[in-house]
């Protein structure tokens, strides 16, 4: 059913769900009717991939991050269940020591190396990969050395080695099964989306209250423990295990590769890629390798370059398009519909609350970049149903303000304090603690998670405030509703206007309920219409008793919104007070249109 | 499509009904064909394929014409699958292989379960017969031969001929990372402390390095007579041109198997520096040939089939080994596994009747008892066996 | 003492031979941005192509580089135009690092194809006999390339910063978006960068072949290492990678000597993973900016 939710822009997906159901009743039923022992090797294989891709694909799909690593995991089971199984324990709880002592390598070991990007990533698992397999071969007391370990053939379920392949291919099936049930429970709750929003755009993640290294520290732990597990039983299978093998880059990089052959980041992508790529790989190597030294991994290489080239969304991809193009029509329709001004008008003046208590205090906040003092001693003071409008030509500093009061820089020195819901003043640091205080932000440059669609990135924000998937979809869709996104719920981020990103940057914070609204220039580059329209917007959002601090360069909104306007100049304040009065104000003149124009006033 | 996949799979069933009419008996010929070990795999297989060739020319296995199925063993993983293509779809009466020890491991362990006999012919890992089982038998020597070998020629040759007392040598160990290297190096480690030798260092190394100064650099330090390497071909090449352009001459540097054993080493570090090198391994070509009859034959038949000299002493070990087994599978009676098991446990070759030189008897875990390696040096340019004195074609020189 | 500048000097020479190879990876690496997972094989062809026009030809190796470097280039140059330009575009950086990976797997197993398992000797034409500088002992060979790899940091250095396509190129690399608003056609720039970078690998293998015996899998002997010089170096940097390289091979000496052998991987992956975790930006590379905040 959720199945759906990886192929946003199709329908009658009930076909896809039966397919991925025909492909795994296959997987099991074809070499149990041909009985045959090569076959049972061929798909107990396919099995061992598909698991392995499938849990790599949550830290290298869901999470973007590349591990070239993941040999290492697989490693550690295998060795932890050979060498737990020669002290007579039994395989079944290696398995789950070895996971655990994976997840723990996984976490110390990703860590540090969150902060690197893309390919460094990558690289840095590969020198993690090649540690593993050096300190293999140095402590020869436990792993055995470059002569590697062989277990004792006991026999039989307790020891996971058998005569006959069919219990093989049980348990293979049985882990594959686990980790698509992991995969599919991970993608389809918090958790995944969380990762998969992380993945497209981690500073709105973190203003969205995700704790995004966690998130991934999560997603590493349990892909590093299937992993382990899969190493575990491929260990009692082969009987025999030696560095060269467990702790393999050739090996790691056939794992992702079948992630990316299926589909990176969808849920049966790795299943599809292993299932279609291994049989290929045998029969390719039965005809070519015998024929010509070499030539069959030159025919890999080069398959593997033309499906990097001409289906670089893998076989999910294609798949995808192919659906999509069947029910294009209808979208086109849906998306062509006309625009529900969904937006409320503003409720009439008498019902506004009036101005409460002060909810976030700023004091004597000052920032230097290298020579540049780009904050100089500013403070002020938010109150309850308050909008405050932040003016100021370009490069006041503005944006750093914002940054310092939503925790995404700190500052050289003073203070932001926030009122927490029990009345008390506090002093939050990271993104998350002002996200957890009821403080939420937008970007300037919006920032959507352009891989999911309308309804998913307002869940991330929902998300925030309801931990199950449904309760968040529905609030997801009221808010939604009432931003006037409604038609586009299902649609892909990428698609939308600017206008369109616009909203839906501020749907995400509102989804996530916050008390106090940092809107940063949200109205820039939007036409007459929607400026009308989302001003509106705000003061509704104002009567439900949220404060904002908005960041404005339309001066008509700024005018009509905000009770008290603050100017920023290079770094200082210049002016505070009410719109009429700021904008008469000639240092504020001055700031914006120079000195001369200033003086020309009078 | 349908039909006619069924059309080609009932002729198929129909040919292979028609070969089978032509009382054939299949084995597996099961080696890494492809990948990184595919030369020396190939190599070895060609050993198999003479000695199955020699077979049907004298009329076959028990009156049946041997037919050989291949099986590409790149990776363990890859091992077992061949395995169990070879048993289950070829349906093969016993598999032959398989050079690399990784693989032989992995790929033997389904034999067993099976209850296929497994005929292992050049991998060299102590692991291969130390699990007892019952259907897999080795002919060829392996890391123990070869640890001894090297430190008996040390002991009654190497000594001697340097006009020192084994005792007070000092022996440097050096070997590349993976199993092959490590096991020797530890064998050569037993035997030398069982002899009394001096080992004043064993080093490990990857056998990719791009640089072996510093080993070179301490063992000059350390002032080791006496080099022990084990190593593939890319390490021989630069330990023996480093150590040569380092200015460091030990009394002896003997090289175990792998890249000492093949021309294009000598080639890539010059007859100069490789002159007076010792190097242990298997039977190669440049020997005493009273003491391997047969072997002129196959470097005959090698060259009539593949067109030029074997390349290296894997073919020969492999074919002796193949030869001794085809012929007691001859006598078994049937193609039974226990028939064949006991026929092939009942072997009793006596040294000096084989290609080889070494016989063939079945001890402890079907290990061959009588498999022993060869001692050799290269002079002028060639490799030639200088060791043991019955299979010597020429003295062992020494630089002084 | 003289055992110690004797390791000391072997590891300038080793850095030498990395900075030769690392030149042209840093450069393609700074400026495209793409991780060529390739670069070994790069170096592999122009090796066996040294290797046959030295055999088949008998010229000296070093000659051979007026064939090898073009050559070289233009291989870059098409693997940038048919295989990378298409996915700069693409979502994410896994695909160009399959691509990449894809593309190694094909060349490797195409030199096995064609010239077997077997290593290939370029003739040394007396580059390997050994000079006696003071009380350290080096091969001619290795002097040269250590050389070579000075003199390409200072000629590319000086092509970078002095003539019009240089700079054409360093302000692409800086901002892809800004160059191409400024007239510059990117990508032509990356092509022309990605055939230079390829270049300098093609004077690497014929500077490498006769010191080094050739097979199809000598690239990945290289390939992690300059990975570890550039990424030390910082990225993009080409006096970086020089001076990454040499600090890689004095390190990979030392380690080698005084640690062991068999530890001396682990010890320049360790230094390799302390580097790229406390200072990704390498001890050369500019601040990675947090453009995505502002």
């Amino acid at each position: 059913m959720t199945f759906t939710k990886t192929l946003p822009a199709s329908r009658g997906l009930p076909l896809a769900a039966m397919g991925v159901v025909a492909l795994l009743a296959a997987l099991f039923l074809i070499p149990v009717v041909i009985g045959d022992e090569f076959v049972y090797h061929i798909f107990i294989t396919i099995c061992l991939f598909a698991g392995l891709s499938t849990a790599w694909n949550i830290v290298g799909g869901y999470a973007g991050q590349l591990s070239l690593g993941h040999a290492m995991f697989y490693g550690i089971g295998g060795y932890a269940g050979v060498i737990l199984m020669n002290m007579g324990i039994s395989p079944w709880l290696g398995m789950f020591v070895g996971a655990g002592v994976a997840a723990l390598v996984a976490v110390v070991v990703s860590y540090p190396c969150f902060r690197l990007q893309g390919p460094f990533f990558a690289l840095a698992t590969i020198a993690f990969l090649e540690v593993f397999r050096v300190l293999a071969l140095h402590f020869r007391g436990l792993t055995g050395g470059a002569m590697g370990l062989m277990i004792q053939l006991k026999l039989g379920w307790e020891w996971m080695v058998f005569r006959e392949r069919l219990p093989a291919l049980i348990i293979a099936f049985g882990l594959m099964l686990v980790c698509l049930a992991v995969a599919h429970l991970i993608r389809s709750h918090r958790l995944g989306f969380y990762l998969v929003a992380t993945r497209e755009r981690e500073s709105a993640a973190r203003a969205a209250g995700v704790q995004t290294v966690k998130v991934r520290l999560i997603a590493v732990a349990v892909s590093a423990a299937l992993a382990a597990m899969l190493g575990t039983f491929h260990a009692m299978y082969l009987t025999f295990i030696e560095p060269a093998a467990m702790f393999s880059l050739s090996f790691s990089i056939q794992i992702a590769m079948f992630a990316l052959i299926g589909g990176i980041g969808t849920i049966y992508g790795p299943l599809l890629g292993a299932a279609l790529l291994v049989p290929v790989t045998e029969f390719a190597r039965g005809m070519l390798g015998a024929e010509a030294l070499g030539l069959h991994g030159f025919v890999y290489g080069v398959v593997l370059v033309l499906a990097v080239l001409f289906m670089p969304n893998g076989i999910m991809g294609a798949l995808q398009r192919f659906t999509a193009r069947r029910t294009g029509g209808e979208e086109q329709a849906v998306q062509a519909g006309p625009v529900v001004a969904a937006a409320r008008t503003a409720e009439s003046p008498e019902e506004r609350p009036a101005i409460g208590r002060e909810v976030m205090r700023v004091e004597n906040l000052d920032k230097h970049f290298g020579g540049l003092h780009v904050t100089n001693n500013v403070s002020f003071s938010l109150r309850e149903g308050e909008i405050l409008g932040l003016i100021g030509p370009n490069g006041a500093g503005k944006t750093t303000v914002f940054n310092m009061i939503s925790g995404f820089l700190q500052p050289d020195s003073g203070s932001v304090s926030v009122l927490d819901r029990e009345g008390r003043f506090q002093n939050p640091v990271t993104p998350g603690d002002f996200a957890a205080l009821g403080v939420g932000r937008t970007f300037q440059i919006v920032q959507p998670f352009a891989a999911m669609t309308v309804e998913e990135n307002i869940m991330v924000g929902a998300f925030y405030r309801h931990h199950d998937v449904n309760d968040a979809r529905e609030a997801a869709r009221e808010t939604a509703h009432r931003m006037g996104l409604a038609p586009w719920l299902n649609a892909e981020a990428r698609g939308l206007t600017i206008g369109g990103l616009k909203r839906l940057e501020v749907a995400r914070v509102m989804a996530m309920e916050p008390r106090i609204l940092l809107l940063d220039e949200v109205m820039a580059g939007i036409n007459q219409t929607d400026v009308r329209r989302a001003i509106d917007l705000m003061l509704s959002i104002r009567d439900t008793g949220v404060s904002i601090i908005a960041i404005e360069h339309v001066m008509q909104a700024v005018m009509s919104l905000s009770d008290r306007v603050i100017v920023l100049n290079s770094g200082e304040i210049v002016a505070e007070g009410k719109p009429h009065d700021v904008v008469r104000d000639p240092d504020v003149i001055e700031a914006y249109l120079g000195k001369d124009f200033a003086h020309a006033q009078y | 499509m349908k039909r006619f996949g069924l059309m080609t799979t009932s002729a198929l069933a129909l040919a292979m009904m028609a070969t089978g009419a032509l009382a054939d008996v299949k084995f597996g010929a099961l080696y890494p064909f492809s990948g990184q070990l595919a030369l020396l795999g190939e190599e070895s297989a060609r050993g198999l394929e003479i000695a199955v060739d020699e077979i049907n020319a004298a009329g076959g296995v028990q009156g049946e014409k041997v037919v050989l199925e291949r099986g590409d063993a790149v990776d363990n993983n890859q091992a077992i699958g061949e395995a169990r293509r070879l048993i289950s779809v070829a349906a093969v009466k016993a598999i032959f292989g398989s050079y690399s020890s990784a693989r032989s491991i992995a790929a033997s362990q389904v034999a067993e379960l099976a209850g296929v006999p497994y005929f292992e012919l050049g991998a060299v890992a102590d692991e291969v017969t130390s699990r007892d089982f019952k259907y897999l038998f080795r002919t060829n020597p392996t890391a123990d031969h070869m640890g001894k070998l090297i430190v008996d020629m040390i002991v009654n040759k190497v000594a001697p001929g340097i006009g020192k007392d084994p005792k007070d040598l000092k022996i440097g160990i050096i070997h590349e990372d993976s199993s092959y290297g490590t096991s020797v190096a530890g064998h050569q480690e037993r035997y030398g402390k069982e002899a009394g030798l001096n080992i004043v260092t064993t080093q490990g190394y990857p056998a990719a390095t791009v640089d072996m100064s510093s080993i070179v650099l301490d063992l000059k330090q350390r002032e080791v007579d006496v080099v022990l390497q084990t190593s593939y071909q890319n390490d021989s090449v630069l330990f023996l041109q480093q150590a040569n352009e380092a200015g460091y001459k030990p009394a002896a540097i003997i090289g175990g198997g792998g890249g000492y054993s093949m021309i294009p080493t000598a080639e890539a570090v010059g007859k100069d520096v490789i002159e007076g090198v010792l190097d242990a391994d298997f039977t190669q070509y440049a020997v005493n040939t009273e003491f391997t009859p047969g072997l002129e034959a196959f470097v005959e038949a090698y060259k009539a089939k593949y067109g030029s000299e074997p390349r290296s002493g894997h073919s020969l070990n492999n074919y002796v080994g193949a030869m001794a087994i085809l012929k007691a599978i001859d006598k078994a009676g049937s193609f039974e596994p226990d028939a064949i098991v006991e026929a092939v446990a009942g072997i009793d070759i006596p040294q000096g009747e084989t290609a080889a030189g070494y016989g063939v008897q079945f001890g402890a875990g079907n290990q061959n008892e009588r498999a022993s390696m060869m001692g050799m040096q290269w002079q002028d340019g060639k490799l030639v066996t200088v060791y043991p004195d019955a299979a010597a074609a020429a003295d062992m020189r020494f630089a002084n | 003492m003289e055992t110690f500048l004797q390791v000391v000097a072997n590891g300038l020479m080793l850095g030498g031979l990395f900075a030769i190879i690392s030149i042209g990876l840093t450069l393609i690496f700074g400026i495209i941005k793409v991780v060529n997972f390739a670069h070994g094989e790069f170096l592999m062809a122009g090796m066996f192509l040294t290797y046959l026009i030295t055999t088949q030809l008998g010229l000296h190796p070093y000659a051979s580089v007026v064939v090898v470097a073009p050559a070289l280039f233009v291989l870059g140059a098409v693997t940038q135009k048919l295989l990378i330009q298409p996915l700069l575009s693409a979502r994410d950086e896994h695909v160009q690092i399959f691509a990449t990976v894809g593309l190694s797997t094909a060349m490797i197993n195409l030199a096995l194809l064609i010239f077997g398992a077997d290593i290939a000797n370029t003739p040394s034409s007396g580059l390997r006999s050994s000079i006696q500088l003071g009380p350290v002992r080096i091969l001619e060979g290795q002097l040269y390339i250590l050389i070579c790899a000075a003199l390409l940091v200072v000629g590319l250095e000086f092509f970078l910063r002095r003539t019009q396509t240089g700079r054409a190129i360093r302000a692409v690399a800086q901002n892809r978006a800004a160059a191409q608003l400024m007239g510059i056609n990117v990508n032509w720039i990356y092509v022309l960068s990605f055939g230079i970078g390829a270049a300098c690998v093609g004077l690497a293998s014929s500077l490498v072949a006769p010191l080094y015996p050739t097979s199809s899998t000598i690239g990945t002997y290289f390939v992690l290492t300059a990975f570890v010089v550039v990424v030390l170096g910082g990225l993009g940097s080409i006096p970086g990678a020089f001076v990454g390289a040499i600090i890689i091979g004095l390190l990979d000496s030392l380690a080698g000597f005084y640690i062991g052998s068999d530890l001396r991987e682990a010890v320049v992956f360790g230094v390799f993973l302390v580097i790229l975790i406390l200072k990704p930006s390498g001890l050369f590379g500019t601040r990675l900016k947090l453009s995505h905040i502002s």
